[in-house]
């Protein structure tokens, strides 16, 4: 097991030096730059403001450059954001982007396995047809309708929560946590269900009945761990996505997040931010895909020689 | 010990019913050992299905089957956990999927005994294991099923369903994932301990050599519906129905000269038998009349063919 682990990790070191690599030149093949011409600004200014943040040089400096930083913590700059380094940034919106994906994808995890559960054990029965149905809508209904529905109900009609932003403490968080976690409950609970009702047809499900040790003992020691596996598959890179934050919850609801700059850093060329974003996400990513292999392998033996 | 009367099988398909097995009867007693013999597809292992509750979900079953006076088939699934993996115990058909793949095999051995302590329970498994020969039992009870060969996984099946030391024993195709020595082991180990313990014990197999080595009477079934039924010695002496005929005939016999073609009973099963009126052999039957065709013929005396009686 404790080569398994690390075998993991040391291949999930290359794939984070690869993602480096490849955003980094991908992005300066990419047309326009920082500083390309928005606002008329002469040859000489230009130049000067290239020549500080290095992007006069040739790229593989520029590369060398910014592996040199980031091995000693540091993300460079943000050319957009002056006077705000990346660190600065990240390290601004992390903390509120990682207590709203942490309580989403906690809340998604619990009410889509119960529910996924409660449908294939009542197959065709209410509780079924119900989630059914709300597992279409939190599929198929955006974010970006739901959310401003839910303001205009519960915090304007109703008055009952904040409407947005972040000073009410756990008040605030309840509306943008749920709608979060809406869409995810409705696919863990399809995939809980599905998984389930495949795993009580196994013939060693059989011979566990066989045993006489009653309906709830064959559930819980024999056919939920199999049920399980592809729903802890899919929670893995679902956490890495919800932490990291998201850019529509963060703006219907104003909140601080890191969600914001995924987009704007793209659009505005902000080279050290794009890259310290994209590592943020790709880092989240591959640890939460090394611990799903874990878990994943502690569940199922046959997975411990790969 | 075990009295089936009339037991029929239906299943659910696309709306209709299909009869799979059509009026089983038969009765075990105490440390008989009971042979039910016939083609794939002739409901066989349906009927230890029907009788341990564990039928596919579109599956009904019919009919009577009294253990120790109790109905298997009218028993609330409550009441049939007080019976299943105690006093009855099915050793299933397939080993590499009848075993739980995420749990160690000790463990599902252990399982079977949950109202002894752990360490007890575990201590029984690992002696069972030795019993049906497994090498390195204590050990080997540590690890998971993919880590055994197919042999091996159905000789956990075997120890778990005798863990318990049950008074009925089902065994669906016990052998027939093994080679031909550890076949002959089991064998008598099952023959054993139904001796010992008076454990009865209904065999499912198509291998009329398990039949010859371990059973006391036969019940021969076609088409869901039962041809024979005999003691095992007079069924290979003198096979009255057309169909147990054909079949001993198609068996392979050592002091017999080698045959250039092996006999076979021409034709195949017709699909849907039991559902059908008439005797479900009558289109493969070289004694057939246009009554077997119409007619069902009823067990009269341990045979269904009128033919053979007349």
């Amino acid at each position: 097991m404790i080569s398994f682990v690390a075998k993991r990790l040391w291949s999930g070191l290359w794939t984070l030096a690869a993602l480096i690599t490849l955003t980094f030149f991908v992005m300066r093949l990419v047309p326009g730059g920082p500083f390309s011409k928005n606002r008329k600004i002469s040859p000489e200014v230009q130049a000067n403001i290239e020549a500080a943040f290095h992007l006069d040089e040739p790229v593989w400096r520029q590369f060398l450059r910014y592996l040199g930083g980031l091995v000693q913590g540091d993300l460079g700059p943000s050319l957009r954001f002056r006077d705000y380094s990346v660190n600065d940034l990240i390290g601004s919106g992390l903390p509120y982007s990682l207590t709203l994906g942490f309580w989403a994808i906690l809340v998604a995890a619990a009410l889509g396995i119960s529910l996924g559960m409660a449908g294939a054990l009542r197959r065709n029965g209410p509780v079924d047809w119900a989630t059914g149905a709300f597992g279409v809508m939190g599929i198929a209904v955006p974010i970006f309708i739901l959310g401003p529905l839910a303001q205009l109900y519960f915090s304007l009609h109703l008055g009952l929560l904040p409407v947005s932003g972040w000073n009410d403490g756990i008040r605030s968080l309840i509306l943008p946590v749920l709608i979060l976690a809406l869409p995810n409950v409705a696919y863990i609970s399809r995939l809980t269900r599905s998984s389930l009702i495949e795993s009580l047809r196994e013939p060693h499900i059989r011979t566990a009945r066989a045993k006489g040790i009653g309906p709830w003992r064959v559930l819980r020691a024999h056919a939920l761990n199999g049920a399980l596996l592809p729903v802890v598959a899919y929670l893995g890179p679902a956490t890495a996505g919800l932490i990291t934050g998201s850019i529509l919850i963060e703006t219907i609801f104003a909140l601080p997040g890191v969600g914001r700059h995924f987009v704007d850093a793209a659009l505005n060329r902000d080279y050290p931010l794009v890259m310290g974003i994209t590592l943020l996400y790709g880092g989240f990513l591959i640890l939460f895909n090394i611990l799903t292999d874990i878990t994943r392998a502690w569940m199922d033996p046959r997975l411990r020689h790969g | 010990m075990l009295e089936i009367k009339g037991l029929t099988v239906d299943f659910r398909v696309e709306g209709r019913m299909v009869r799979a097995v059509d009026g089983v009867s038969l009765s075990i007693a105490k440390g008989q050992v009971m042979g039910l013999v016939g083609e794939s597809g002739s409901g066989k292992s349906q009927v230890l299905y029907a009788l341990m509750g564990l039928l596919a979900e579109n599956g009904r079953a019919g009919g009577q089957a009294l253990f120790q006076g109790q109905d298997l088939l009218t028993m609330a699934p409550r009441a049939l956990d007080l019976l299943r993996g105690k006093r009855i115990a099915m050793i299933f058909q397939d080993p590499m999927t009848a075993l739980n793949p995420y749990q160690r095999v000790g463990d599902q051995l252990a399982e079977v005994l949950f109202h002894l302590p752990k360490a007890q329970a575990w201590e029984r498994a690992v002696a069972m294991l030795e019993r049906v020969k497994i090498p390195d039992a204590a050990a080997r009870a540590r690890r998971y099923p993919h880590e055994f060969s197919g042999g091996m996984r159905q000789r956990v099946m075997i120890a778990m369903a005798l863990l318990a030391e049950p008074d009925l024993l089902l065994a669906d195709e016990p052998t027939t994932a093994l080679d031909v020595t550890i076949q002959a082991q089991i064998l008598d180990l099952l023959g054993e301990l139904a001796a010992e313990t008076q454990t009865a014990i209904l065999i499912v197999t198509h291998d009329l050599g398990v039949v010859a080595r371990l059973c006391d009477r036969v019940t021969v079934l076609y088409g869901g519906r039962v041809m024979e039924e005999a003691g095992a010695e007079a069924l290979f002496e003198a096979p009255r129905h057309p169909y147990s005929q054909g079949l001993l005939a198609a068996t392979p016999r050592m002091e017999a000269p080698l045959a250039p073609r092996m006999t076979t009973i021409p034709g195949t099963p017709r699909a849907g038998a039991a559902s059908l009126p008439g005797c479900p052999f009558a289109p493969r039957c070289a004694l057939v009349t246009d009554r077997c065709r119409k007619e069902t013929p009823q067990l009269i005396e341990g045979i269904a063919c009128r033919e053979v009686t007349r």
